[in-house]
């Protein structure tokens, strides 16, 4: 039995606060740009008794890389850049990365970005040294909802497992069939 | 150092716990990596039970090793805010600023030389009120900065201790039904964002009152869109329903409010013992039913009466009951939704609501506080409808009790509040006020009416210093400035303040020595003490002075020592609740200290600048100022990973106002009224109400096209205010009007 790393993100905790987008500069030195952004979806309020308002509200989406199980990145690097552990993460090396950015167009979550100060792409790593040590993403940490799982999905008894399953998680664009590595929980608040 | 969780350190580096006090009242505990002697990491603090990190917070070493911080002691050149500069030592500083002082002194007398601190970091607090009481000055008191309508309201009806009193209406440990009001919390108190989060998993539905669809509401089971300002006429609504459907809580009224307490009809005062028999004392009385005779409130065994008209002695009274009831009765839901724009059911659903579930809690924020002059009066409006429910916590709360004494070994200074500050400057009233040194006060961006402080009220101040991080609007002003340190280069102590926060007491432990020329705050005041010849001002270190501060003596101070604050956050005990420290020992909702200005009930009040004003006229739209998760008030618009995510100011305009104006998004607008005006680019956005215009606070004139938001605000003082506890600036009571500013 294999590993895969995933990061399951729990939509109904989320506040928007964008406290992952920096702590994702914070630990991996990105003096622009970062890692995790944090969308905010507006939707049509169909659930939820608004006063004075039209029917909408709204919910917080923070998208990273997917760590995809076909990622279109590695495929449009030229450069052998891009390789994937056998835990599912996707790596850039920054030695052979010349900063083309071909992968920041290929990706369909546009999880990459260019860092002109490098010159090379970066991208989330879901903080693999992090991990390796037996320690959180720090995304995950830094989370003040704690709105952030991290785990093995091959192991049908780990807690991101079991979770995807009870609260019927999903992925983003998942007609694409690139087989993300993040989860989602959906919210109820504005359904 | 240990720590209560793993903490992953990289080879050679180092990790400190302490404290980010940039939440004003939050506190949060960090843990800081250090390595080669600079800061390279902050990550969350270690709790038993809690944790927060938010974006300032993960930001704050951009901010420490930002170029622009000021890097010596700076004296004027040329005129004040030309930006002329001359480097001076810090000998030669405090020279500087000990002969004005002095010289100020003698000829306006010492209560002219007045000291303001931002109000974070206690040790930067209490050593400036103890400066300014060794110069026989005057201190600045904080609340009056937009904070102190709750006190003001909490005084009167709890007497309850400094920034603790909505504790009395949300400390429940399972609250079915959280009504906001006005608080973004998920944005602003994530502690307390995190109790209603609990409650909300356990059951609870969650209610968000707010003229803006907030990232709270959108978390919440139901939003109810209100007209600004009018808050106290929702509360007034909401006790008509109750009382109309009999849910109201008479046990409680009668046992702990001061619902049974008789009123004399000539005089609106509270009837004493002593207005009835020559020798009676101070206790107030109420009406036994059963002997049908006045008695003492505190007597055993008695039935006091909540209603009727009794004759004591030829004195009409009623108890205080009978005119609450007098004053809801005139709140129908009817008239209640004409004034709050909110459709009646909405108010009769709401308060059968909150009238029903037990416990209802009621959390607020600074749009009660901020939105209209009269802000104390929408927390008494709040209090009295959880007091009118028995919705009142008993559940002990947090509090500690530091001890400041030794701060004011060289005397207490003059106090002075916030805005009555203006008028001593102004007016010399109460007296003349003609120096001002500013400890970590960005005073001329972040208080009320910007043009009447830079032209009518600076030119009269003989002497401004100030100590700050940067070059910020006020030190622009100023004719000395001095480089403070960050809270990563001093030791000093973080107390969270009030419900937003958690309870713990935490250390703020030095990681860093100071850089460049900056120096602790306490320090300054040491060196400056020698200068003007005092006695030896806090010549001790910064762990003597926390040692002196935590030995109260108070009950919940035990087992808060420096040698424990050293190991991690402690938490202080808690105090019993409820514990009413009021004149007669109950909630008062009735005020009889407020007769005089006939706000002895939390009566409904027109927003001085509210669209249904005459002034509305001119200008028909309100202007709010809220509070952003990007900025401690103005702290971090400067810092670049923030202004990544936020990079300018916006006015948020609703479509409809937009519409009307031919305002497109992303067009520059003028803002202004009659104070002045702010040049901004427009951001059309449906989760503002129609009429509210909103931009958040903080923001400084260079991050403008041109003007600022502070020069639109009013520095109006409410009397009633002034007489319980500190006016109180009302941001966001303002009207303006909103125009396109043509390109080119």
């Amino acid at each position: 039995m294999g590993e895969r790393q995933i990061l399951l993100i729990d939509l109904e905790l989320c506040i928007g606060c964008q406290t992952c987008t920096i702590a994702c500069k914070s630990e991996h030195g990105f003096d622009k740009g970062s890692g995790i952004r944090v969308e905010t979806i507006e939707t049509v309020n169909t659930g939820k008794k608004v006063t004075g308002f039209s029917e909408f509200s709204m919910y917080f989406q923070p998208v990273t890389c997917m760590q995809c199980e076909q990622p279109a990145c590695l495929d449009a690097c030229t450069e052998e850049a891009i390789t994937k552990r056998s835990d599912g993460i996707v790596l850039i090396d920054a030695e052979n990365c010349t900063g083309c950015e071909a992968c920041v167009s290929s990706c369909p979550y546009d999880a990459l970005f260019y860092d002109e100060y490098k010159n090379i792409v970066r991208k989330c790593s879901f903080c693999h040294e992090r991990l390796d040590d037996g320690f959180e993403p720090f995304c995950a940490l830094c989370c003040p909802e704690k709105a952030i799982y991290w785990g093995d999905n091959d192991d049908p008894e780990s807690e991101v497992s079991k979770l995807i399953i009870k609260r019927n998680a999903h992925t983003l664009k998942s007609e694409l069939n690139t087989g993300p590595a993040v989860f989602y929980i959906p919210q109820k608040n504005c359904s | 150092m240990k720590f209560a969780r793993s903490v992953r350190i990289e080879p050679g580096a180092r990790a400190v716990r302490t404290v980010c006090p940039f939440g004003c009242g939050i506190i949060c505990g960090i843990i800081a990596h250090e390595k080669d002697g600079k800061v390279v990491k902050v990550e969350p603090g270690d709790y038993k039970d809690t944790s927060h990190i938010c974006v300032r917070g993960l930001s704050s070493p951009r901010l420490a090793y930002h170029p622009d911080r000021l890097k010596y002691p700076m004296k004027r050149k040329g005129q004040r805010g030309e930006g002329k500069w001359e480097r001076i030592s810090w000998d030669e500083a405090m020279d500087m600023a000990a002969s004005r002082l002095k010289g100020i002194g003698e000829k306006y007398g010492t209560p002219s030389l007045a000291f303001v601190s931002a109000g974070v970091g206690g040790l930067t607090n209490y050593s400036t009120v103890g400066f300014a009481g060794a110069c026989q000055g005057t201190f600045i008191m904080p609340a009056g900065f937009g904070d102190s309508a709750g006190p003001c309201a909490d005084t009167v009806c709890y007497g309850a201790p400094l920034w603790f009193g909505e504790d009395y209406t949300n400390r429940f440990d399972n609250p079915g039904l959280c009504v906001l009001w006005g608080n973004n919390a998920s944005v602003t108190e994530p502690f307390k964002w995190r109790r209603i989060r609990k409650a909300k998993e356990n059951g609870a539905r969650v209610v968000v009152i707010d003229p803006r669809f907030t990232t709270t509401a959108s978390r919440a089971d139901q939003y109810i869109s209100i007209r600004p300002g009018t808050d106290v006429a929702l509360a007034l609504g909401m006790m008509n329903v109750i009382l109309e459907k009999r849910l109201h809580d008479r046990a409680f009224l009668s046992d702990h409010t001061s619902a049974p307490l008789l009123v004399r009809n000539d005089t609106g005062q509270y009837l004493r013992e002593k207005d009835v028999i020559p020798e009676g004392s101070d206790k107030h009385m109420v009406w036994d039913t059963i002997e049908n005779q006045p008695v003492v409130h505190d007597a055993r065994g008695t039935t006091p009466a909540l209603s009727g008209d009794f004759k004591v002695k030829e004195i009409g009274c009623r108890p205080a009951f009978e005119l609450l009831t007098g004053l809801i009765q005139q709140y129908t839901p009817e008239k209640v939704s004409k004034i709050t724009e909110i459709p009646e059911d909405v108010i009769i659903n709401l308060a059968t609501d909150y009238g029903t579930i037990k416990p209802s809690a009621s959390y607020r924020g600074m749009g009660g506080t901020r939105g209209n002059l009269h802000g104390d009066v929408n927390f008494r409006a709040i209090n009295t409808l959880a007091a009118l429910t028995g919705n009142i916590s008993f559940e002990g709360h947090y509090t500690f009790e530091l001890n400041p004494l030794g701060f004011f070994e060289l005397g207490m200074p003059q106090f002075v509040t916030l805005l009555q500050m203006y008028e001593a400057i102004l007016n010399d009233e109460p007296f003349a006020i003609r120096s001002l040194w500013l400890m970590r006060h960005n005073m001329i961006n972040q208080d009320p009416d910007f043009n009447r402080m830079t032209k009518d009220i600076l030119p009269k101040l003989e002497f401004i210093a100030v100590t700050d991080l940067f070059m910020t609007t006020t030190a622009q002003y100023a004719d000395l400035v001095l480089p403070a340190c960050t809270f990563f280069e001093t030791t000093d102590i973080g107390a969270p303040i009030g419900n937003g926060s958690h309870e713990y007491i935490q250390l703020q432990q030095k990681v860093i020595e100071p850089m460049y020329e900056s120096r602790p705050d306490i320090e300054i005041y040491t060196m400056l003490a020698e200068k003007m010849g005092f006695d030896a001002f806090l010549d001790k270190s910064a762990e003597d002075c926390i040692e002196m501060l935590l030995d109260s003596d108070h009950p919940t101070m035990e087992g808060v020592t420096l040698d424990n604050l050293k190991k991690g956050p402690v938490a202080p005990g808690t105090c019993e609740m409820p514990v009413f420290n009021t004149p007669s020992g109950r909630l008062e909702f009735y005020t009889e200290n407020l007769k005089a200005f006939g706000q002895e009930l939390p009566g409904y009040i027109e927003p001085v600048e509210s669209q249904r004003t005459p002034q509305a006229e001119k200008y028909p739209l309100l202007f709010s100022t809220t509070h952003s998760k990007f900025r401690l008030h103005s702290m971090y618009a400067n810092v670049d990973w923030i202004r990544e995510l936020d990079p300018e100011p916006v006015l948020k305009i609703n479509p409809v106002d937009a519409a009307s104006r031919n305002i497109k998004d992303g067009d520059s607008v003028r803002v202004f009224n009659d104070r002045g005006e702010v040049v901004i680019k427009a951001k059309l956005h449906n989760k503002v109400r129609a009429g509210l215009v909103n931009t958040s606070q903080g923001w400084s004139p260079d991050h403008f096209i041109s003007g600022t938001h502070q020069a639109l605000s009013h520095a109006t003082i409410n009397p009633a205010q002034a007489a319980v506890f500190e006016p109180n600036a009302a941001f966001s009571d303002t009207l303006v009007e909103v125009e396109r500013v043509e390109e080119g």
